[in-house]
């Protein structure tokens, strides 16, 4: 399959190109446009369980769509629903772990699983973090710039700016060995170890929701 | 101490390398990515000023009640990411002490800790205009940060600048400012939607936004759900 990121790093779509027979897989609402000739399949890929468990726990959607290029080849373009950056990782029986929400679209050799990551993964942005594994290629987005670190030995980031990593990292949430205000709340730290690498954004959705929470109207009494 | 801005499109960051003993400070919660060995303390000053009445100040600025202060403990290099809430660039004015600046409502990202921070109330002046009725004060020499909610625009002002107040981001003191109304009158101007504007004069550096937060926000408001109070 061949791909292009367009408008990249700002607002940033991803467009396959299929041959024909071929086919890739797209987030419930990722689809953007598409030639005629591309027959979309709906279903839970992998069985209820797996559909419930990817949308109730890892915030991605229930069903996804496997969109299949018919009577010779076609284009698909894939877009997230915010503004910001798409990143492509090949997967050969490996793994990624992406943040609640950050899948975007896949070959079909690349299966989604949610991850429960007890305690951890409570205290982190969503409840559970999105295990992508199998072979094929990988896109995922964020909210802002993407951010590539390579880690080498230890790197922090904060909690809710984290979108994929490696799973040779290691992370722990952590508040940092020197915050020492109890009244401080905004920084949950994810502290990451090991050698891999890490893909960052630069906006943070909850913060910005944080931002706008002021200007909701004020319910009035007689409301009700 | 080396800063790079980061991202050449909507979302620019702050990229801040810190040598051995350099210290940064940004406003809390601006950190969203820092090398492992980077000491991250919580003070409500940023220098020898302030102590609890400067943390207070600060929120009625628009700006959170305690700054990040970050420097390395191990004697090596260390780098700390910092990133405004809104799409938008990021500038880094260098100060050479002349003069100081002044940074509208949550402009203020960070400086490095030789620049004083402090906090300037406007009096009655500042609470008509509805922005922030405060401005965050930097003095002295070292490196200021500031965001923008979209492009800025770097003006030298030689005589006059008339500014809708949400699309200021900074300014040099050098510069005089006073309030005035944008129409011939103050029913005109509030018909047209742009209440007060401040009057720039003298000669200075003013960095503009291109677009106003506080427009947006009047966007939003109306469609998300209601709040109880």
């Amino acid at each position: 399959m061949e791909y292009e990121i367009i408008s990249a790093p700002s607002y940033s779509a991803v467009e396959c190109h299929l041959d024909a027979g071929e086919s890739v897989v797209g987030d419930s609402g990722a689809m953007a446009w598409m030639t005629d000739g591309i027959q979309t399949e709906t279903s839970t890929r992998g069985g209820l369980l797996k559909g419930l468990k990817r949308s109730l726990l890892a915030g991605e959607s229930f069903f996804q769509n496997t969109y299949t290029a018919e009577n010779g080849p076609g284009a698909i373009t894939f877009a997230p629903g915010a503004a910001g950056d798409i990143a492509s990782y090949e997967l050969s029986e490996s793994e990624l772990i992406l943040e609640r929400g950050a899948f975007l679209a896949s070959q079909t050799g690349v299966d989604c699983d949610s991850k429960w990551d007890g305690v951890r993964g409570l205290l982190n942005e969503g409840m559970f973090l999105l295990r992508v594994g199998g072979t094929g290629t990988l896109f995922f987005h964020s909210y802002g710039d993407l951010e590539v670190v390579d880690v080498e030995s230890e790197y922090i980031v904060d909690n809710g700016h984290a979108v994929a990593w490696e799973p040779t990292l290691e992370y722990q949430l952590t508040r940092g060995r020197k915050i020492r205000s109890f009244l401080f709340s905004d920084q949950l730290l994810l502290r990451f170890s090991g050698y891999g690498r890490l893909w960052i954004q630069s906006r943070s959705a909850t913060a910005l929701a944080e931002w706008a929470y002021p200007f909701r109207r004020v319910e009035s009494k007689s409301d009700d | 101490m080396e800063i790079e801005i980061l991202g050449k499109g909507a979302f620019e960051s702050a990229l801040v390398h810190l040598q051995p003993g350099d210290t940064f400070v940004s406003e809390s919660g601006a950190m969203f990515r820092a090398s492992a060995n980077v000491d991250i303390d919580v003070t409500t000053h940023s220098r020898s000023s302030g102590g609890l009445l400067s943390g207070l100040k600060r929120l009625l600025a628009g700006e959170n009640f305690f700054f990040s202060t970050y420097s390395t403990e191990d004697g090596q290099p260390g780098q700390v990411g910092l990133a405004p809430t809104h799409q938008g660039e990021v500038y880094l004015i260098e100060m050479d002490g002349s003069s100081d600046w002044l940074c509208a409502g949550g402009s203020f990202l960070g400086a490095s800790s030789e620049i004083d921070i402090d906090t300037q109330f406007q009096g009655f002046k500042g609470f008509l205009t509805g922005e922030a009725p405060v401005f965050i004060r930097a003095s002295g020499r070292g490196q200021l940060l500031v965001a923008a909610y979209g492009r800025i625009v770097s003006n030298q002002v030689e005589s006059e600048l008339t500014v809708d107040t949400g699309h200021v981001v900074a300014f040099e003191e050098t510069l005089d400012y006073s309030l005035s109304k944008a129409g011939s009158s103050w029913i005109s101007s509030w018909l047209a939607g742009e209440g007060i504007v401040l009057n720039f004069s003298g000669s200075g550096r003013l960095l503009t936004q291109s677009h106003n937060p506080g427009e947006f926000g009047g966007e939003l408001g109306p469609r998300l759900p209601k709040r109880s109070s």
